[in-house]
């Protein structure tokens, strides 16, 4: 059988037919220590050295969403059919009081076994509360129906996919099938450019100007396109705007993109990448004498938000995405919601996606 | 009026709350200590989380000489130590940057005429949405003043597509007369509809929480009547006494009418409330006035002695440290009559509460700080457990913690482990802060963003203040006004306990004790 790298850090290695006993140990261990649970987290990778790092991430989220963690680490080079448990709690203090306790459970697999998989994650679920499952990386073949179906909430993150238009039609026929409620950390990373584009067009100048945008532009650094897409098509579906085949310049994969709006004029987009682009750049809106734009430095905490109409400006900041996974899903899960708003813009972003 | 949301199709599906509109606060009585503490700190930290508008301006309005820079500065440094979200510089110095500062005197017209002209510049610089919001932290005894300078300034007017709102302050009046007369001065100014009673308990989390958990859960509201109800607690205590020269304030207002006649009876209301037809503010607001219109009054001198108990606390210790007794505090007349604790018996006489008392006590230098609502169901039948040894005939108690440590808890009776059948209480219990780690907005975050987005659901409307004055009224009058010899006496209790044995007298009477906190 295979250790992962670190495995002392997981806690202590327990049988896994003796988690549960061993878990009520633990707590007996030591009564100062409240433990809370308002879910069951699920955190799932193939990639190696992945159940320490997420032990630390789930860290992070505990200190504001109690759960029941799983941490599920599979190996698949490996064909001999193996799973070794560990088990280990995250304690804050809370309000500088009360120690409020997660428990985690690291499973360490090998060999290829659909069954086996999903058995391990659902005999160790806590009874009637949600499961938010994050699949990190590419969806294998472990991702299939008899799992998705009882999954309360799948976390993605498309940007950190290859061959991503393939991924996306798993995900399409899920939520196809099951109505998944999906969390694309690629769509939270445009969380805060949404918002900050809604409020400047809360400006009635800036309103009614939308009806004569002549060009939109979005930098985004290239690991982070996907956002960068997604968040152009929310901006068009919402504008009211359609895709023409009235193409510019089209080479292949130009970035460019050409609309019409219901008003029958012609909108030219460019989405251009940037290495040295925070995650999202900047995505800035012309139109006749006013522009709208909001922004981000490599690293800022903050976005740019920039109203430039005839009569007066607007120069503000405001909270930006975290660029760390642990606090976007963090943010996500104290979101909550079914997230509509993604499978409404889905089919558009899939269009612009395959260009 | 169009709301923005129809208008901006970016709005659609991101936040499931009215959106608010950018506007401009204006806060009379910005040098004041709701200003620095509350009010400025809650606008900030709408900013830090993003969800002030851009173009919100907000101008303070006090009587001292005073530059823009001052007046940041102040407010900055206060900011630093309140701020929930801690103090962004980056963050700040936006914000501050919206900030003014106006000088001049309630009672001066040409202050109004200044205002409005500063105003109307803002407007334009905005790109011509004159929305306003009115904020009165202010005494009470300025209100007249203010409101009606801010008409003679034309400002209570609000051009096409925009509006004009107010936010008063408690207290709203002191009596029935007083309140009747400042809505009068009010919806003279202001339409009722534009008018934002703050009362800031409704703005708590738990608070909201209670509509959620009594119609979003489905096996609560079956049982939510006399049949399965027994009685009903609402506590709010408190450690300190009257720290900080507060005794001058509270000895002429007292318990009842600090705390009782608005933030206890809105939670009343929200406990007792019939199911509304829908989550609009009026929806809301129609249901909780009926309730406090349902409380039977206690009109005659000898109902309150029966039913309300009043006292002061006599010197004694609070945790730990010893205090004096309320007559010898700070700016308190030694002969003072004025209640520093109440506990009252009330009914609401409608079809479901019939025969359900529920007992409100509010003190200070109580042992500790909470506020919190107990519902105490009727016991079982006692049948099948009545010859088991332990404590079986409490029945089930669903308490609802206001502050601190908010949070639900449920008690139940289970069997304790062994051969033999013993019974005990047990208690499933919900806290806030363990479950969720991130800490909830402050009251008047949620409160000031309600009122730019025209959401009144959380603010007295002005029946409700009225009618809850009215019953205030009654008791008030039992008190001060009976005859010689015939006025309900004024116990007292040691400081630091929990009040005076009349008050447990008072549910003793009906076969009920108080809950112990
Ligand atoms: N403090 C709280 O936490 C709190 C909580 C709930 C409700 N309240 C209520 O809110 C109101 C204000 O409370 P506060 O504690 O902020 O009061 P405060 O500290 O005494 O402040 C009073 C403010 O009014 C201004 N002012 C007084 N007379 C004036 C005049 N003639 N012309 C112009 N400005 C004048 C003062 O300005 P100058 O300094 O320039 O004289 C100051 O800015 C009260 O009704 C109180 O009951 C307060």
């Amino acid at each position: 059988m295979t250790v992962p790298d670190n495995a002392a850090m997981l806690g202590k290695e327990v049988p896994v037919e003796k988690i549960e006993r061993e878990l009520r140990i633990l707590w007996e261990a030591d009564e100062a220590r409240t433990n809370a649970s308002l879910m069951n987290l699920a955190v799932y990778s193939e990639a190696s050295g992945a159940l320490h790092v997420n032990s630390d991430i789930i860290r992070e989220i505990t200190r504001e969403h109690a759960c029941r963690a799983l941490l599920i680490g599979l190996d698949k080079s490996i064909e001999e059919i193996s799973v070794r448990a560990w088990i280990t709690a995250h304690c804050h203090l809370a309000h500088g009081r009360k120690s409020v306790c997660c428990e985690q459970i690291a499973f360490h697999l090998t060999g290829h076994s659909r069954g086996r998989f999903r058995n391990t994650i659902f005999a160790h679920l806590q009874s009637d509360l949600p499961l938010i499952f994050w699949w990190q990386g590419n969806l294998s073949s472990m991702f299939s129906e008899s799992l998705y179906r009882r999954i309360d909430r799948l976390v993605i993150d498309s940007s950190a996919w290859i061959d991503t238009a393939k991924q996306f039609e798993k995900i399409t026929e899920a939520i196809r099938q099951v109505n998944l409620t999906v969390q694309d950390l690629a769509w939270t990373r445009t969380y805060h450019f949404r918002l900050a584009i809604a409020s400047l067009y809360d400006d009635p100048t800036a309103s009614k100007s939308l009806k004569n945008v002549s060009k939109v532009k979005i930098v985004v650094n290239p690991e982070h396109k996907v956002s960068g897409i997604q968040l152009l098509a929310w901006f068009t579906e919402m504008a009211g705007w359609e895709r023409t085949q009235d193409l510019i310049s089209d080479k292949e994969d130009s970035g460019s993109y050409r609309f019409l709006t219901d008003k029958g004029s012609i909108v030219d987009v460019e989405l251009s990448e940037d290495v040295n682009s925070a995650a999202i750049g900047k995505i800035e809106v012309i139109s006749d004498g006013v522009t709208v734009c909001v922004s981000r430095e490599k690293g800022s905490k903050h976005l740019r938000h920039q109203l430039q109409c005839g009569g007066h400006e607007l120069d503000l900041h405001g909270p930006a995405d975290s660029d760390s996974s642990a606090e976007l899903v963090t943010d996500q899960l104290s979101r909550g919601g079914k997230n509509s708003l993604y499978k409404k813009i889905l089919p558009f972003f899939l269009e612009l996606l395959g260009k | 009026m169009v709301h923005p949301s129809m208008s901006n199709p970016f709005r659609e599906d991101l936040v499931s709350r009215s959106r608010p509109e950018a506007c401009t606060v204006v806060i009379f009585g910005a040098t004041g200590d709701l200003t620095h503490r509350k009010l400025i700190p809650a606008l900030y930290n709408l900013a830090v989380d993003g969800e002030l508008p851009p173009g919100v301006k907000i101008i303070g309005f006090a009587r001292r000489d005073k530059s823009n820079e001052v007046f940041r500065e102040g407010l900055k440094e206060l900011n630093q130590e309140v701020s929930r979200n801690g103090h962004d510089e980056e963050i700040w110095q936006d914000f501050e940057n919206t900030v003014e500062y106006h000088q001049s005197e309630f009672q001066d017209a040409d202050g109004y005429k200044r205002l409005a002209d500063r105003l109307d510049a803002i407007d334009v610089e905005r790109g011509g949405k004159g929305n306003r919001l009115f904020y009165i932290a202010s005494a009470p005894e300025y209100f007249d003043d203010i409101l009606e300078h801010l008409k003679g300034a034309g400002l209570n007017e609000s051009s096409e597509g925009c509006w004009s709102r107010v936010i008063v302050e408690k207290p709203f009046g002191t009596d029935l007369p007083s309140a009747q007369h400042l809505n009068k001065v009010v919806n003279q100014t202001f339409e009722e509809k534009d008018t934002y009673r703050i009362d800031h308990y409704l703005g708590k989390e738990t608070a909201q929480n209670i509509m959620v958990l009594r119609f979003a859960n489905a096996i609560f509201e079956p049982l939510w009547n006399s049949r399965y109800i027994k009685q009903v607690q609402i506590t709010c205590a408190e450690h300190l006494g009257m720290e900080g020269g507060r005794g001058g304030y509270y000895d002429k207002a007292g318990a009842l009418r600090d705390m009782v006649q608005n933030h206890l009876l809105q939670l009343l209301s929200l406990v007792a409330m019939e199911p509304p037809t829908d989550l609009s503010a009026d929806g809301v607001r129609d249901e909780k006035v009926k309730v406090i219109r349902s409380l039977r009054q206690w009109d005659t001198p000898e109902l309150v002695a029966e039913n309300v108990v009043r006292a002061q606390y006599t010197a004694g210790h609070v945790h730990g440290k010893s205090v004096v007794g309320y007559r010898e505090e700070d700016r308190v007349d030694p002969e003072s009559m004025t209640e520093s604790y109440v506990a009252l018996r009330c009914m609401v006489d409608t079809w479901r509460w019939s025969g359900v008392p529920f007992y409100i006590r509010m003190g200070k230098r109580l042992p500790k700080k909470a506020t919190e609502i107990s519902v105490h169901f009727r016991s079982a039948p006692n049948v099948l457990f009545n010859a088991t040894p332990g404590d079986t005939d409490e029945g089930n108690v669903l308490v609802i913690r206001i502050q601190p440590d908010e949070g639900i808890s449920l008690r139940m009776v289970s069997k304790l482990p062994g051969t033999t059948l013993r019974l005990e209480p047990v208690k499933m219990d919900f806290h806030y802060s363990t479950s969720f780690g991130k800490g909830s907005p402050e009251a008047y975050e949620r409160l000031l963003l309600d009122a730019m987005a025209g959401d009144a659901t959380l603010f007295a409307r002005r029946d409700e203040v009225e009618e809850a004055w009215k019953f205030i009224d009654h008791i008030h009058r039992g008190w001060h006004e009976s005859d010689k010899g015939k006025e309900p006496e004024m116990a007292d209790f040691v400081a630091g306990s929990w009040g005076p044995e009349a008050a447990d007298d008072l549910l003793e009477k009906d076969g009920n004790t108080w809950r112990r906190l």
